[in-house]
């Protein structure tokens, strides 16, 4: 807690023959991050031939992947999959190396491929076809204006026959145009469409030089005629009656797809899950170095995984390894990677702080710290016992559902579940349920028109008090920051920063708070203006060294900056007032149209529960995204700015992604 | 003027100028949320979200005017400030304030939705910045929140409900 976990750096050379064993090994574990090695003895390691397959099998398997899953029945989804997603089975796969790997899915896909592409291609044909039938039947509609037989239309042979359109202005000018170049030799039909003219034209072959610039001059569309025998309005039954036989051939397609998927699609989602580790794997090899006989490899490892990996890497090189622990040097201190350690009960909140950035090596992890004040002011910015039962009963079954998983959904949920029982605390301390719903029905259930919920006031009577107590929070907040900030300053050796940079604030807050003393006795006012006068001695100071001739400028608009970013918490008070405004103006509504009666039919009863409902659970969604913004925004923009640099390069391993598969090593 | 001019004039511009600018802000976001959607279904509900954030100055507008009728007296009772005596116009102008309070720092409603149109165009690209995005916008929001911390001091200490 407060420190992230302890790292030291790992050295290993061995036999090149144990290098797809001991990469699969750490691979599996996941404890070593990985780190470019530069020796000029040795040149630099790269993927061999099974690597590149492996990579190229898998964007096979995820095509076929693609394929297969479009056609799956899907199974449930909705809400009850949302919250309690099933576990997905994993397969075992017993790995042999590489080799056997890629020999083992060729086997798989010799099988599987053809069959998947045959049926693909039928589905893809068959679809084109249906295309091709549709617009040929667009055609035939097209053409049955004029009334000739297809056949004709067809034509070709001493008489050539061109059908299409052209537009309706150009037509007389093509008309014209088209005699005059065939001698008046030329046959045509026409019908007015909407801006268009369907027309067909018939003239000697040995005229088609001549006809066929004109007809490009006056941008004259062809039209392909369909085949078969008869006139259009024939035709199209025939054509229709093809039409439904290619789609019930699509439908046996697609149906022997789904058959396909129900048989194949799990096992091509397990060979692409191993495909693509392997190709992952493959990765790291440009960091390696290599000799003809030897390879090298070194990393980052958490300190306490030291003895369980020194143990695994024996077992895979038989003891044949030369292993190397060494403490992280000073140079080292910015290339450390971070892995944030916390106990149970804050390590979902961990996802908060790594939104942001992690720490540096040695500054502190605020995770613990964020998750008691982010939670915190998410209550006091929704302030309702009910509205935090509705966010806290969600957040339940979504901890439930995803535990197993420790997924993102899990960590967010388990943040909320926290926020939630905030939420719920301070509804009560401000006898908020529903905002004043729940005084309403008591005083209708006592039938005391001034019955309340016991609470120690009311925000919307008494919203100066609501502020003093946001401010006051805030300043604490502040303090608090500014507090580990110098601490963590002092200890890193960076005593002038911390004098300069933090103490001043501390001091100025102690001030404020000396000053706002209620009965103001004379020992505290004089403390407050030694204070402040100090503070502002240091701060300024501090100014000019960072700054120089710009101090005078900066001082006036960093010390502002800080009253800025104080007040920013009256953010607090405003959103806490804006969720009982809000469930209040619901009320008021509900109340309006309680009463409405249609003869003995009680409408208003029933609109007026519509609205409350309705109403509350909207006001709980939209005022729990204000609470969730502004409450991680007063952390990350006024806490953090006090002391975080969030500047760390977080941990991430070697690692492999197992959904449905799992290795089993051999030993 | 009369005193009912001021308290009506206050929450009219409290609801008004927020919900212009709010409509504005959505707007400009919803454009934006059309066009990623367009490109990836799944995009939907991180557009949503983000599409709804300039809408709470709207909210905060609303509350506006139902605190100043509720102050006035206009919902729940008769209109308290009917006799046009000093006092009276004293505490229905301190209602106007209040209200123009709230419906001018609204127009950050426009700039927010900007933001998250931006915001929306990135998620799209990385659903990762999703949060950062929502933070991004939530920025342009604090003038609004400011705003209302004012009007409700105003109409709270200064009149009473």
């Amino acid at each position: 807690m407060f420190r992230p976990e302890d790292m030291v750096k790992i050295e290993v050379v061995t036999l090149n023959r144990f290098k797809d064993p001991l990469l699969t090994y750490l691979h599996e574990v996941g404890a070593v991050e990985i780190r470019e090695l530069d020796v000029e003895l040795a040149q630099r390691d790269s993927p061999n031939e099974y690597h590149r397959k492996a990579a190229s099998y898998s964007i096979t398997i995820s095509r076929l992947a693609d394929f297969l899953r479009a056609y799956r029945k899907s199974s449930g989804g909705g809400i009850k999959a949302f919250i309690f997603p099933p576990e997905r089975k994993r397969k075992k796969y017993r790995y042999r190396g590489i080799e056997k790997l890629i020999k083992d899915v060729e086997e798989f896909l010799s099988v599987v491929e053809p069959e998947v592409k045959a049926v693909e291609n039928k589905i893809t044909s068959t679809q084109t076809e249906i295309e091709r039938i549709k617009e040929e039947i667009a055609v035939l509609e097209l053409l049955s204006a004029i009334n000739i037989d297809v056949e004709y239309l067809r034509h070709s042979g001493l008489v050539e026959v061109v059908v299409g359109t052209v537009e309706r202005q150009k037509f007389d000018g093509l008309l014209k145009e088209l005699r005059e170049a065939t001698e008046g030799r030329i046959a045509v039909a026409s019908r007015e469409m909407k801006d268009k003219v369907l027309a067909v034209f018939a003239f000697l072959r040995k005229d088609y030089e001549k006809v066929n610039p004109v007809l490009a001059k006056y941008s004259f569309e062809r039209i392909e005629v369909p085949e078969g025998k008869g006139t259009p309005s024939e035709l199209i039954p025939v054509y229709e009656e093809r039409l439904r036989e290619k789609e019930k051939e699509l439908e046996s397609a697609e149906e022997e797809a789904s058959k396909m998927a129900e048989l194949y699609y799990d096992d091509v989602v397990f060979y692409q899950e191993l495909m693509e580790n392997e190709r992952d794997k493959a990765t790291v090899l440009p960091m390696l170095v290599r000799t003809n006989m030897t390879f090298a490899l070194s990393g980052w490892i958490p300190r306490k995984d030291v003895p369980e990996i020194l143990e695994g890497i024996k077992r895979v090189t038989n003891g044949k390894a030369y292993i190397n622990v060494k403490e992280p040097s000073k140079e080292e201190l910015d290339d450390i990677p971070i892995k944030l350690k916390n106990p149970g009960w804050a390590r979902p909140f961990e996802m908060l702080t790594e939104m942001y950035g992690v720490p540096k090596y040695n500054e502190i992890d605020p995770t613990p710290i964020i998750a008691f004040t982010y939670s915190f002011f998410f209550g006091f910015m929704l302030t309702d016992f009910l509205y935090g039962l509705i966010v806290g009963i969600v957040a339940a079954l979504l901890v439930k559902g995803h535990k197993k998983f420790n997924d993102g959904t899990y960590k967010f949920a388990y943040t909320l579940l926290w926020s939630a029982a905030f939420t719920m605390v301070m509804g009560i301390l401000f006898g908020s349920y529903f905002g004043n719903a729940g005084d309403i029905v008591l005083q209708y259930v006592t039938g005391n028109p001034n019955a309340q919920f016991p609470r120690i006031t009311d925000p919307l009577k008494d919203p100066m008090f609501v502020l003093m107590l946001a401010l006051a929070i805030g300043l604490a907040h502040l303090f608090l920051g500014y507090t580990i900030g110098f601490l963590v300053r002092w200890k890193n050796g960076d005593g002038k920063g911390a004098l300069l940079e933090q103490f001043p604030w501390m001091l100025v807050i102690l001030a404020v708070v000396l000053y706002a003393m209620p009965s103001k006795p004379e020992w505290a006012v004089m403390g407050a203006k030694a204070l402040f006068g100090t503070g502002i001695v240091l701060f300024a100071i501090g100014e000019i060294a960072a700054n120089g001739g710009l101090a005078a400028l900066m001082i006036i608009s960093d010390f502002f900056g800080f009253v800025g970013t104080w007040l920013s918490y009256a953010r607090l008070m405003a959103l806490a007032l804006a969720t009982s405004g809000i469930a209040m103006v619901i009320n008021v509504l509900a109340d309006m149209v309680w009463g409405i009666k249609i003869s003995v039919v009680p409408l208003g009863v029933v609109i007026g529960i519509i609205i409350f409902f309705g109403g509350q659970l909207f006001s709980t969604a939209i005022n729990a995204l204000g609470a969730f913004v502004h409450s991680l925004r007063l952390q990350y923009v006024e806490f953090f700015g006090t002391f975080y640099s969030g500047e760390g390069k977080p941990f991430s391993p070697f690692k492999s992604k197992r959904e449905v598969s799992e290795l089993e090593l051999e030993a | 003027m009369d005193p009912i001019v001021y308290v009506s004039l206050g929450a009219a511009l409290a609801a008004g100028l927020a919900g212009a600018a709010s409509a504005f802000g959505v707007g400009v976001a919803g454009a934006a949320a059309a066009g990623v959607v367009a490109e990836d279904e799944k995009n939907f509900k991180n557009a949503l979200i983000l599409e709804g954030l300039p809408m709470t100055q709207s909210i905060y507008g609303l509350i506006t005017l139902f605190l100043i009728l509720l102050s006035a007296g206009i919902i729940g009772g008769g209109f308290r400030f009917a006799e046009p005596n000093t006092e009276n116009i004293v505490k229905s102008a301190i209602l106007m304030g209040a209200g123009l309070t709230v419906g001018l720092t609204g127009l950050s409603a426009i700039p927010q939705g900007v933001i998250a149109s931006a915001g929306i165009g990135a998620v799209a690209k990385n659903p990762k910045t999703f949060t950062q995005g929502i933070i991004f916008a939530a920025m342009a929001e604090t003038m609004a929140i400011f705003g209302l911390v004012g009007a409700l001091i105003m109409i709270a200490t200064g009149v009473g409900l």
